[in-house]
């Protein structure tokens, strides 16, 4: 059984995934974390009140070890390294939601404090690509940017959706590292400098990435899955009730293989072996775990695995030796195999005794009756037919795609579960009709969100009226990625202005294909020969698609949707392999809100910063007004001091008035910048490959130079030059 | 001295039914001792182990499930003739497995609990108790609720005869022939009982009874009254009480307690100088412990407890180290045993997996036929469905003999699904439809591997009443599901008690018509937990019962064409008066129902309730203040500047907010209690105050006892 070789119990919270382990001086190994009240405290245990003193580092009233660095702001991002490999030492790095600090600790000075507008909800630290300096990068609102030691940002690029989570991995295994970003859109992107190379749907928020080794990482998503995918393929996941809070790769068993460590909400650690998912560690603290670190604590040149709880309490774990056997844990590792296998054992004698029993009903075979009905005994051939369709919706309900679940013969459906990630708000959803709508037919309506390729993993509990066991039928269907656009006849609707247009080297019959696995067209629909043309009506906004072939394999998207058009291009561009592809687009309609939206971001700009002067100067006014009424204060003018009081008060409560409007002016800007960086990520997402990358380099340079006319011209046809 | 108990199984049988595994006396030069275990299956099986190997002494044929094992013989004389109650019939066997008897009772349900006492055989069936000497019928009695367990006090010491049942509604009763001695109240409704250190204690009169709700206790049956001598309470909130047994395992020539509990449990409790039990040791298997036994079965020399396990594992926690600290020539012994106990279990899988394989072939092929059908034996399910006093919520325990692959939980009432720590289930609720198909709760538990046992926690509202439907799906083929039903009765927060407070201001309830005795005690078993199903015998009957969230009281006397139900909540009359007016129109009963509403009953229920919502509310402002003051601790360095009020709830902060974490909407839950009751005091005045309700929120809000109550004298 693996102890941990120290526990302290700080006095301190500790704020959850906010916890870093570094030497700030080169030597000694200190652990900071965030704390409450916008604090970050440095735990030093070796070197004894030899932090001084100053306006920035507190000694802590709690803890003689423990330093409070004071940030007034909540924290929502921290780590600790190298950032300046000439200083010899780790730095702090700390994130807000509007600003980043790079802190040297040793000398108690900042490295640089910038702005970001983007926020930083993720920080990594390290080195990127080719970029030779290492950086600190930031996730924000849909953007990600990279500080060198000066502040200097040398890398800037957008992604999908606000950023919760980043790594530094070796994806491709080109000895550089890619950066892996995971996003509140599901997806799990890899950027090799500001390219995308691979892109990974998930079913959460990707709440932490961390690198194992080689191409292999590990992932955590908000609804308590974590697992470790190598390049692309997912090896294993698991999920639990409870929420990861951190996961760390840490080789406990010393087999020269990281495992993967993972923090949960209910104060459990576990360490998982990187390629079962099996467990081969286990702790429990009392309250939930804020962090799981590295570092060599005790300072006696062997690293710990240090795991923090919310509550202040931190343990250190050295990896179990070779006499341990890499059996971590309490129980003998072969009583737990002959366990497993007498389960095994019973559960097949179970199987076998259920079909011996099936066979002598089977033989003693009258014809069925009550009884019979009662324990679950069904015609053996029942089968169950399943059909997806498109129900275009009635006064009462909208319109939706429609899954029929039918049995062969008289046998009633008592209840259908569908397992399907995505699209319920929960991982199942459950029809289950009232006694009197039993029938051998069930309709379920269907609305998926998003639009992609769904796994409906169904259980159909199928018996009598008045059974009380059921047979249950496990059947599995896809529900195609645009299973949300009926087809509609070309003349019967109006063909939007908005198009992409490009052209592929593909035979009309591989397109075809293509659109009889993406999208629910009926049996009876012909396929054409080229040119052809095909609509579709959305069934979430009525919005109108229509693909157009041509003999010359040029392909006219036409759909006001910019992200259906994206997601086409992209599911098209995977169905044939498509590595690069450059496309004209045209979105009228969306671009003029774009515009709209930059002009309003540069009016929040104007009005951010006349607030900011108004609020200088009012400080200034509160300044004096002070020293004015404790002058009269001491000179015993009563009437005065009162007056100058009041006159505090009604200044305090304009400043509270102006903070709300900031508030509200920073919460709008924020939504915007959201919005330009989305249609950045959404004009690339129009191509595919080297041109998509052209595009968003280009998009964020024409913007940066604040010229629109430019930026609109890109995103139409793909570059800056005529 | 510290316990430490390692675990080892031995081997696996059916599904067991509590107390049905015995350990045979030993005999001649072994000392190790053999396991005698009765299945649901209808097999007993005798065992030894030799070198960490089973060997079967016997296996008796399949047949009816076997409810208990026990084990008897002459007076005086080694107990080790095996008596197996299967069905309504008593089976004998010697411990070599030939039978000697096979005794058909004339009891017409199957034995539910069997005692053995030399020639004296004791058993129950649901309701019925019957004493049989050398199988001649002796006794019999009629008990008012079901029997869980009997006993007989030991013949050795004592003049007579004396049986105990343990019955369902709280009671023990003691018997002399076919009469009632006394009834002694309990704590909870008793599971288990059993003889204090084995044989009674000194006097032979001590008798130790566990409840369904985890309580343990202590009671001096004399010949006159009962003396209570000690009870635990189930602070930790663990499982009901399944089986126990008196074994010396510390060592120290003093017996303990062993206790084997529903929720997998296995406690190890000694004797102080005082004769107070200390715990000593527990571990925790995932499933319920069916039957539990000190002795020596897996190694000479070395004492151990032997369990059984719902799904059939026999295990033992011996005292026998893992590790021997013997020579390394040992270890590798103990290894080799090992091995060949994995490869002899890798080449019987291998062989029932090929078997398997064809039958599921032939299982397919049949899936074509047009005659054929498919029937899959059912698979039990161990259910318990109780309502927790402490919380008022009720906890749902299913267990399965194999692993269960996910629970679909349906409701027709509007319930709340709590969480439970020991749940470790992906829980997802899915949107209802409660127009169509009046569905108010859709959940799945999504299980994971190896979970047998799964636990949920459901909060109920009084007044709402139907059905609670647990669809079980097991991880084994071919897939079934089981569907298991739970009313959620009008009043499913009441629970019987014992007695209740007769000064109390009563709002009472009288029905008049003509109605029998059976229907009439229907209806109550309607409206009410924990009564009987049977009709009672006599002429009238009366039941207490208490609020368990608001400890308000009910009492209710009837007989055939009169109902009369007395209670201090006007809500609980209210609620009563709906449901019953309801269920005679359905009958085409006619049913006069007269009501006298005492004012100041509900003033008194506002007091009741009045400590519970300051308490309540106090502990609210309490924890949303400690974030606060911690930030101000770790901002100035200490608490001194603090008022003393704040310093404690600083001290206290962890206890004050486990305490809220635990009773999660308890305000809301007492807030909707003061609507009803506010509802109700003018319903029977005939007037809709719902539009007043508003105000009555506001005035909770802001919460005082004198606005309250004059609101309530004032609307």
């Amino acid at each position: 059984m693996l102890l941990p070789v120290f526990t302290l119990k700080l006095r301190h919270k500790i704020s959850p995934r906010m916890v870093a382990v570094g030497r700030y001086d080169g030597t000694h190994t200190c652990l900071a974390a965030a704390t409450q009240a916008g604090k970050v405290f440095i735990h030093n245990p070796h070197a004894r009140r030899q932090h001084l003193n100053t306006p920035r580092l507190l000694q802590s009233p709690l803890d003689a070890d423990v330093s409070l660095l004071n940030i007034n702001q909540a924290v929502s991002c921290l780590t600790a390294g190298v950032l300046n490999p000439e200083l010899g030492y780790d730095c702090l790095l700390v994130g807000t939601q509007t600003n980043l600090l790079a802190y040297d600790v040793y000398n108690n000075s900042d490295l640089f404090y910038r702005e970001v507008t983007d926020g930083a909800n993720a920080i990594v630290l390290g080195t990127l690509g080719d970029i030779a300096s290492p950086l600190a990068i930031i996730g924000g609102n849909c953007a990600l940017q990279g500080f060198d030691f000066e502040g200097n940002d040398l890398f800037w690029t957008v992604t999908g959706d606000n950023v919760h989570s980043l790594a530094l991995c070796d994806f491709d295994g080109d000895g550089k590292k890619e950066l892996l970003v995971g996003s509140e859109d599901f997806d799990i992107r890899v950027f090799k400098e500001d390219e995308i190379v691979a892109e990974m749907a998930e079913t959460e928020t990707i709440t932490s990435l961390c690198p194992m080794y080689g191409s292999r990482f590990g992932y955590a998503l908000s609804n308590g899955t974590v697992g470790v995918y190598d390049k692309t393929a997912r090896y294993w996941r698991i999920k639990s009730k409870n929420h990861a809070v951190s996961i760390h790769a840490f080789d406990l068993n010393s087999d020269g293989v990281c495992e993967l460590i993972t923090g949960w909400s209910n104060g459990k650690v576990d360490a998982r072996s990187d390629r079962t998912g099996e467990v081969i560690f286990k702790d429990n603290f009392s309250s939930a775990i804020a962090g799981v670190v590295e570092g060599d604590y005790r300072m006696d040149g062997h690293v710990q695995l240090i795991c923090c709880s919310v509550d202040g309490e931190v343990r250190g774990y050295l990896p179990g030796g070779a006499e341990m056997k890499g059996n971590l844990m309490d129980t003998s590792v072969e009583q737990d195999l002959i366990r497993e296998l007498s389960q095994k054992k019973q559960n097949l004698l179970l199987e076998l005794r259920n079909y011996e029993e099936n066979s002598k009903q089977a033989e003693s075979s009258s014809p069925m009756n009550e009884s019979d009905a009662q324990r679950g005994i069904i015609p053996a051939n029942t089968k169950l037919q399943t059909s997806l369709t498109v129900n275009m919706g009635s006064d009462s309900q909208a319109a939706h795609v429609e899954l029929q679940i039918s049995t062969s013969n008289d046998t009633i459906i008592r209840a259908v579960l569908i397992f399907a990630e995505g699209i319920f708000p929960g991982e199942s959803h459950v029809v289950h009709p009232s006694i009197q709508n039993l029938s051998s037919c069930i309709q379920i309506p269907i609305m998926p969100p998003k639009d992609v390729p769904v796994d409906l993993h169904m259980k159909t509990f199928v018996g009598y009226r008045n059974s009380t066991q059921f047979h249950v039928f496990e059947l599995t269907r896809q529900l195609p990625r645009f299973a949300m656009y009926a087809l509609s006849s070309p003349d019967s609707i109006k063909e939007p202005l908005s198009f992409v247009n490009f052209t592929v080297s593909e035979r009309v019959q591989r397109v075809v294909l293509w659109l009889n696995q993406n999208f629910l067209l009926p049996d009876d629909s012909e396929i054409q020969s080229a040119p052809f043309q095909i609509c579709f009506t959305s069934l979430r906004n009525n919005g109108h698609l229509c693909i157009k072939i041509k003999p010359s394999g040029e392909i006219t998207v036409n759909t006001d949707d910019i992200d259906l058009a994206g997601d086409i291009i992209q599911s098209m561009a995977s169905f044939f392999g498509i590595e690069d592809l450059q496309v004209e687009a045209d979105f009228p309609v969306y671009f003029e809100e774009l515009r709209k939206v930059l002009v309003k971001v540069d009016e929040y700009h104007s009005v951010h910063q006349k607030l900011s002067a108004d609020m200088a100067d009012h400080s200034n006014l509160i300044r004096s007004l002070l020293v004015r009424a404790e002058d009269a204060r001491l000179m015993r003018d009563m009437k005065t001091m009162k007056k100058r009081y009041v006159e505090l008060y009604d200044l305090n409560k304009d400043l509270l008035n102006g903070y709300k409007i900031r508030c509200n002016n920073h919460t709008e800007l924020l939504g915007n910048l959201k919005a330009v960086n989305q249609a950045i990520q959404r004009a690339g997402r129009l191509r595919v490959g080297k041109p998509k990358n052209q595009v968003v380099s280009a998009c964020r340079d024409a913007i940066r130079s604040n010229n629109l006319n430019v930026l609109f011209r890109i995103m139409r046809v793909g570059t800056a030059s005529s | 001295m510290e316990l430490t108990l390692n675990r080892s199984d031995y081997l696996q049988v059916g599904v067991t039914s509590q107390k049905t595994m015995k350990l045979l006396p030993a005999s001649g030069r072994r000392a190790t001792q053999k396991v005698v275990v009765g299945d649901q299956d209808g097999v007993a099986t005798c065992f030894g182990i030799k070198k960490g190997e089973a060997v079967p002494v016997f296996k008796t044929l399949p047949g009816l499930k076997i409810a208990r094992l026990e084990l008897g013989g002459a007076l005086n004389t080694p107990q080790e003739k095996i008596f197996v109650a299967t069905g309504s019939e008593i089976r004998g066997f010697t411990k070599r497995g030939k039978q000697f008897l096979s005794f058909e009772t004339n009891l017409t349900e199957s034995i539910k609990a069997m005692h053995i006492s030399g020639s004296d055989l004791f058993l129950c069936a649901s309701y019925i108790y019957n004493h049989y000497c050398d199988c001649k019928d002796q006794h019999y009695y009629l008990s008012g609720d079901k029997i869980n367990d009997v006993i007989c006090l030991p013949v050795e010491k004592l003049p007579c005869i004396i049986p105990i049942l343990a019955c369902q509604d709280r009671v023990l009763r003691v018997l002399q022939g076919s009469d009632m001695m006394y009834e002694v109240e309990v704590p909870g409704p008793p599971t288990v009982l059993a003889l204090h250190n084995g044989n009674g204690g000194e006097s032979g009169e001590d008798l130790l009874f566990g409840t369904s709700d985890g309580k343990l206790g202590i009671i001096q049956i004399t010949s006159s009254n009962p003396v209570h001598k000690w009870e635990m309470r189930n602070e930790k909130k663990r499982g009901g009480i399944l089986c126990v047994d008196y074994f010396d395992i510390v060592g120290d020539g003093v017996k303990d307690l062993l206790v084997g509990r529903d929720d997998g449990m296995v406690e190890v409790y000694s004797f102080d100088a005082a004769d107070e039990p200390v715990l000593r040791f527990d571990q925790a298997l995932s499933e319920s412990v069916t039957s539990i036994q000190g002795g020596c079965v897996g190694k000479d020399g070395y004492d151990e407890i032997v369990l059984t396990t719902y799904s059939g594992w026999i295990t033992g926690l011996t005292t026998e180290p893992v590790h021997k600290e013997s020579g390394p020539g040992e270890e590798l012994k103990i290894n080799q045993e090992m091995q060949n106990k994995i490869a002899s279990l890798r080449n019987d899988l291998e062989h029932l997996q090929f078997k398997v394989i064809q039958e599921r072939e032939k299982y397919q092929q049949s899936s074509q036929s047009n005659t054929a059908i498919s029937s899959v034996p059912t698979f039990s399910v161990n259910d318990k469905f109780t309502l927790n006093k402490d919380d008022a919520s009720y906890s749902l325990i299913l267990e399965v003999q194999t692993a269960i692959d996910n629970v679909m939980v349906q409701s027709d009432v509007p319930i709340d699904l709590l969480d439970v720590d020991k749940n470790s289930a992906v829980v997802s609720f899915s949107s209802s439809d409660v127009e169509v198909n009046e569905n108010f709760l859709l959940a799945t538990y999504r299980c994971q591997a190896n979970t047998t046992r799964l636990e949920l926690k459901i909060r109920s509202i009084e007044g709402q009443y139907g059905m609670l439907q647990a669809y079980v799906t097991p991880r084994i083929q071919p897939k079934t599901c089981q569907v298991r039903q739970y009313q959620i009765k009008p009043l499913s927060l009441h629970q019987r008690t014992h007695f209740i407070d007769h000064d109390r201001p009563m709002n009472t309830l009288t029905l008049t018509g003509q109605f029998s005795f059976a229907e009439v005690h229907s209806w109550v078993v309607f409206c009410l937990p924990e009564v009987p199903e049977k009709t009672p015998a006599g002429e009238c009957v009366t039941f207490y019962f208490q609020n368990t969230f608001l400890d308000t009281q009910l009492e209710s006397t009837y007989r055939k064409g009169e109902g009369i139900f007395k209670s201090d909540n006007i809500s609980t009359i209210s609620i009563l008066k709906d449901v019953l007016s309801k269920e005679a129109t359905k009958r085409k009963i006619n049913l006069n129902i007269a009501y006298e509403i005492n004012e100041i009953s509900v003033n008194h229920t506002l007091k009741l309730i009045h400590p519970k919502l300051e308490y309540q509310l106090l502990l609210a402002k309490k924890v949303q203040l400690i974030d606060a003051l911690k930030e101000l601790q770790v901002h100035e360095g200490n608490t001194d500047f603090l008022i003393p009020e704040y310093r404690c709830i600083l001290e206290e902060a962890d206890r004050l907010q486990e305490e809220y974490k635990k009773q999660p909407a308890h305000l809301e839950r007492l807030y909707g209690m003061i609507t009803d009751l506010f509802i109700d005091k003018f319903k029977f005045k005939g007037t809709n105050v719902k539009t007043k309700v508003p105000l009555l929120l506001e005035i909770l809000d802001s919460y005082d006892q004198n606005t309250l109550i004059s609101f309530f004298d004032a609307a």
